[in-house]
């Protein structure tokens, strides 16, 4: 069992990390949002493996499906998704590069890991009730929950008022 | 509820919220302008108004108390002066200036609920906040002769500020494994413990700081600098110079007194080490600019390490002295932007060639910037003179030697671009160019941010004082 789900762990940490690298590299826009599917897809699998079904289904639902739907509709509706964008090839130089400081920052990592001690938590709250989710929006975390609305509404207003101006100048 | 604790917000929000309606109406731009001033100048009175207000708000995670508070004094005065700087706006397309105040002011509040959070995921939002207004105004620039360098320095500080909060979000979530908690106060407990038995809470912390490194522009996260201090309008870099450095400033004293003043251990190295770098790489490229804002963006992350010196001595006069220090930075720069505001009267760049023979085209304005550049040099009476002082006795006291001699070093070199700044405005020149003339409200603001750096700087006692007894609600 305690295997088993070691196993589910670390195919959800690949499946995340295999969606961001496709996301990152993909030549192709609509592969990009694809590969985020599939990272925020993993992220979801995290939230089940760590005991909230909650979380997960609304990862699943408002990630996975709403944004990226919301993502392909804006490819789709912008302009022809055929573009191909330039290739940066990797130069021996930037591998060399890449290798040196990830190994260098994997040991570093390694000597500090291995010199902390993770405490578990005293207690689990376990309770991921949609009540418990939602008191705990509404009271404990009510500060952050209503600035969100803020960063989501400047978002919006500021994306309204950026395009605009793009597609006026465009029309020029 | 005692309705003074939450005042100044509320001001901020009321005058973003009549400034998003106005947005949708057209208005006059006069009119528009002189609400702006008015809602603006009262938030002032509301922050000053609440001063010596104390509570905890939103179930323990707002905090306000006298640190808070002056901050929130910082800000707003900050706020008003960039508003009363930019006088017609002539740097901002005609059809975004309603926009321009709204997400300057909505850009504020987040900083102001910024200063007073004191639990993690709120500290988060309220840097997002600021951030993401910011990250619209930037392009709002007018597109002129030159360019369309706006779109790039937008793109640049999207890119840059998305990946300093990813890293920062990742910090946090290693400090919150190792600690349990997001409230700064519970934090306080355990952080002195695991900062000597757990090296990883130390990468936690740096990781963290990359979010207020990158609003100070300090050396690990300064790329975004002199780029995005170019390519955005004159008013508008003159606000992302000054206001968000203040909140930077105080979120990383509140981080760092969290260790409750013992040493620092390891984490002390790693701060020290971004220090230098910020200065020497700051005051050695800004040698060689030639754009004013460009030389402007390189000074500030000097100065952003000056203030890392003040705040490594984890002590009542360190961080009372980096609060003096970046409240005398803000008005010293913001000096300096409103002589580069009004110089390119088309809201184009200024290079050190169209300063010269400024004194002929404008005494005030060669003066406001004089005052400015030989405040950012250091040189007494003035307020920059008096923040490297106690930065220096701070420094001392603490015994980092080696931190003072290369701060004294730099302050040197320094000396030299900001007095290449003055120079260049005093030169005698055949052709000095049509003069250019200042409305009445316009040099009563160089008069008064010219009178503000030298009264702090002639009188530090008062201004110490205050700033002590900010810190004291913390140690």
């Amino acid at each position: 069992m305690n295997l088993m789900m070691e196993v589910l762990f670390f195919g959800f940490v690949v499946l995340t990390m295999t969606g961001a690298l496709l996301a990152v590299r993909a030549k192709i826009l609509m592969h990009g949002v694809l590969g985020l599917a599939v990272s925020l897809l993993g992220v979801a699998g995290l939230y089940l493996y760590l005991g909230s079904p909650f979380l997960t289904l609304m990862q699943v639902l408002i990630y996975v499906g709403a944004i990226c739907v919301v993502l392909v509709f804006g490819i789709m509706v912008g302009y022809t998704p055929n573009e191909v964008a330039e290739k940066v090839p990797m130069g021996r130089n930037a591998l060399l590069g890449l290798l040196a400081s990830g190994s260098a920052a994997f040991f570093l990592m390694v000597m500090v890991l291995g010199r902390t001690h993770w405490v578990p938590a005293a207690h689990r709250v376990g309770d991921f009730s949609i009540e418990h989710v939602g008191e705990s929006l509404l009271l404990t975390w009510c500060l952050a929950f209503e600035m969100i609305s803020v960063v989501l509404l400047i978002a919006i207003v500021g994306a309204i008022i950026l395009a605009r101006g793009g597609r006026e100048e465009g029309s020029q | 509820m005692n309705m003074l604790i939450f005042l100044p917000e509320l001001a901020l929000m009321t005058m973003a919220l009549v400034l998003f309606f106005a947005s949708l109406a057209s208005w006059d731009f006069k009119r528009l302008y002189g609400l702006t001033l008015a809602m603006s100048a009262t938030a002032v009175v509301c922050a000053v108004a609440s001063w010596g207000q104390e509570g905890t708000l939103f179930f323990g995670a707002y905090r306000v108390d006298a640190f808070s508070q002056l901050f929130k004094i910082f800000i707003t005065m900050g706020l008003f002066v960039v508003l009363a700087m930019g006088e017609g706006l002539s740097g901002i397309e005609k059809r975004l200036q309603p926009e321009y105040f709204f997400f300057v002011t909505v850009s504020s509040t987040g900083l102001v609920f910024l200063t007073s959070a004191v639990e993690l995921i709120t500290i988060f939002i309220s840097l997002e906040v600021s951030s993401f207004a910011l990250y619209v105004v930037i392009p709002f620039r007018k597109a002129g002769a030159q360019h369309r360098e706006q779109m790039e320095a937008g793109i640049k500080y999207v890119l840059f500020g998305a990946l300093s909060s990813g890293i920062s979000l990742f910090g946090m979530s290693y400090v919150f494994g190792l600690a349990h908690t997001t409230y700064l106060s519970e934090l306080a407990t355990v952080v002195p413990g695991l900062l000597t038995s757990s090296p990883m809470l130390i990468v936690g912390l740096v990781m963290m700081l990359a979010g207020f490194f990158f609003k100070l522009a300090m050396f690990p996260m300064h790329f975004w600098a002199p780029d995005v201090y170019q390519g955005a309008a004159n008013e508008t870099a003159g606000f992302v110079a000054t206001i968000p450095k203040a909140a930077a400033v105080a979120l990383l004293i509140r981080f760092i007194s969290l260790a409750g003043g013992v040493d620092l251990g390891d984490f002390n190295w790693i701060l020290a080490a971004f220090a230098v770098f910020s200065m020497v790489l700051g005051n050695l490229s800004a040698l060689v600019q030639e754009d004013v804002k460009r030389l402007l963006a390189y000074s500030s992350i000097a100065h952003a390490g000056y203030v890392m010196v003040a705040l490594l001595c984890v002590n009542l006069l360190g961080f009372s002295t980096a609060i003096y220090y970046i409240a005398g930075y803000m008005m010293m720069n913001l000096a300096c932007f409103y002589v580069v505001y009004h110089v390119g009267q088309d809201g184009e760049n200024v290079t050190l060639d169209n300063l010269a023979g400024l004194y002929k085209r404008s005494p005030l304005l060669a003066l406001v910037l004089a005052v400015g550049a030989f405040g950012m040099a250091g040189i007494p009476p003035t307020v920059g003179f008096f923040g490297k002082f106690f930065v220096f006795t701070a420094a001392i006291q603490k015994s980092l030697y080696a931190l003072v001699i290369i701060t004294v070093i730099n302050a040197g070199i320094s000396a030299f671009y900001y007095l290449k700044l003055v120079r260049a405005a005093y030169s005698p020149v055949k052709n000095p160019g049509e003069t250019l003339t200042l409305g009445k409200p316009a040099s009563l603001l160089g008069v008064a941010l010219m009178a503000a750096i030298l009264l702090v700087g002639i009188f530090p006692q008062f201004f110490m004082e205050v700033a002590e007894k900010a810190v004291g609600t913390l140690m």
